[in-house]
């Protein structure tokens, strides 16, 4: 089935529209070059969207400004590990932006590791090779996978992506068995994957 | 080979970063071993930068990138989050995570016998109620107690192999149970078998004499 890209429409409240290989590209020539233009486009883009989604969290929107913030800062010192070939820029700051929110908002601090494995696809070497993702097919898909789930399997994934809630957490919340959660989670994750089949090695 | 593999919800759930931080190390450090699940989170992480995309966003306050480009160029970037985190190469055969949160090799951590064959660790990570991450090693041949689970449990297989009722489980194996569970996991090489294990609730332990070295093991 061939995937066009789509146009984005663009957002009433903050967010510009950029379609997802232009903010890769913007990422890489950053990475590449410092080029301070390509980090504005960037920033415009995601900064309104990351400040959204820390605010789902429960931070304040000052809290979540200064975050944003942080996170740009993050984005800069980090864009020499950016990998145009293996993720989309959407999903590097997005895991940045996760790590980060561990960092600020939890008691509990985050163990250490290595920050640049958390962009690399293969963490174990099995001597295979690498393989180049084709980055705007893949979010095209999972924009329609996304689209496409049952309402009360995609409510429970945005829970756990937007407000980093536990199985258990979801489970008192909503008044469901744990059992449910986690079978509709798993669902969920099933449906995504069987799309994302050709993606993954 | 890992046979035995982590739910996709734990793992969907950790890409998410929605997992306390003991099971988020135990996710971690299976990763490190396994490619299967590895993949599967790389999927889960794309899936994350889907929905921000998605998000309408909420416009940030005017002048807020001149302040970041100013912050970029007069704060030092030589903060710790940036420091290089060297692994230790003596230590590789411990998955990166649990590697450098324990800084050196299993027979040089101080153990805690908590019943005859059985001694434990416990990882200094953070945990809400009720919740414990620890190392525990089994002695070649002892059976442990029975136990069953109120809670959820994960175990994963750092060195040696066990056996209980529902399968075989070798090095980067994980077993997940709940409360429906009720095991009795046995060391079955000549060499201890020590196991990274997160519990988000007490185990309950069988029997007479279980109930006796229950108070005692405190696990
Ligand atoms: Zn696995």
């Amino acid at each position: 089935m061939p995937y066009q890209q789509r146009e984005i429409v663009a957002s009433p409240s903050g967010g510009t529209s950029v379609p997802p290989n232009r903010l890769s590209q913007l990422l890489a020539t950053m990475s590449a070059t410092q080029d301070r233009g390509s980090f504005r486009e960037l920033y415009d883009y995601f900064a309104p969207r990351l400040k959204q989604f820390y605010m789902r969290s429960g931070t304040d929107e000052a809290m979540a400004e200064e975050m944003v913030q942080e996170t740009f800062v993050l984005v800069w010192r980090k864009s020499h590990l950016y990998d145009p070939s293996r993720s989309a820029a959407s999903t590097w700051i997005f895991t940045i932006a996760r790590n980060h929110r561990i960092d600020r908002l939890r008691r509990e601090k985050r163990f250490v590791q290595k920050e640049e494995h958390f962009f690399e696809a293969e963490l174990v070497d099995d001597g295979s090779q690498d393989r180049d993702v084709d980055q705007p097919k893949m979010s095209l898909i999972i924009n329609e996978a996304l689209a496409e789930l049952p309402p009360n399997q995609a409510e429970l994934v945005r829970l756990s992506f937007y407000e980093e809630v536990t199985h258990a957490e979801i489970a008192s919340r909503l008044q469901l068995p744990l059992g449910t959660v986690k079978s509709r989670l798993r669902l969920a994750f099933g449906r995504l994957r069987k799309k994302l089949a050709e993606f993954e090695t | 080979m890992i046979n035995h593999h982590i739910s996709d919800e734990m793992l969907m759930s950790y890409a998410a970063g929605a997992l306390s931080e003991g099971a988020s190390l135990f996710v971690a450090s299976h990763i490190h071993m396994c490619k299967r699940c590895a993949q599967r989170v790389f999927t889960a992480e794309a899936v994350g930068g889907a929905l921000i995309d998605e998000l309408d966003g909420v416009p940030m306050s005017s002048g807020s990138f001149d302040d970041l480009m100013l912050r970029i160029e007069n704060e030092p970037s030589s903060d710790a989050a940036m420091e290089r985190i060297e692994s230790t190469p003596d230590l590789s055969h411990i998955p990166e995570p649990l590697q450098l949160l324990l800084g050196k090799d299993y027979s040089e951590l101080s153990w805690k016998s908590v019943a005859p064959g059985i001694k434990q660790f416990i990882l200094p990570v953070g945990g809400n109620r009720g919740e414990k991450t620890r190392l525990l090693k089994l002695s070649p041949g002892f059976v442990t107690p029975t136990h069953s689970h109120r809670g959820y449990e994960l175990t994963m297989v750092m060195q040696g192999s066990y056996s209980d009722e529902s399968g075989r489980y070798k090095v980067g194996d994980v077993q997940e149970a709940d409360g429906e569970i009720d095991h009795q996991p046995i060391a079955d090489t000549d060499e201890d078998c020590i196991c990274l294990i997160y519990t988000d609730a007490p185990l309950e332990f069988k029997g007479v004499i279980n109930r006796i070295l229950q108070p005692f093991i405190g696990i």
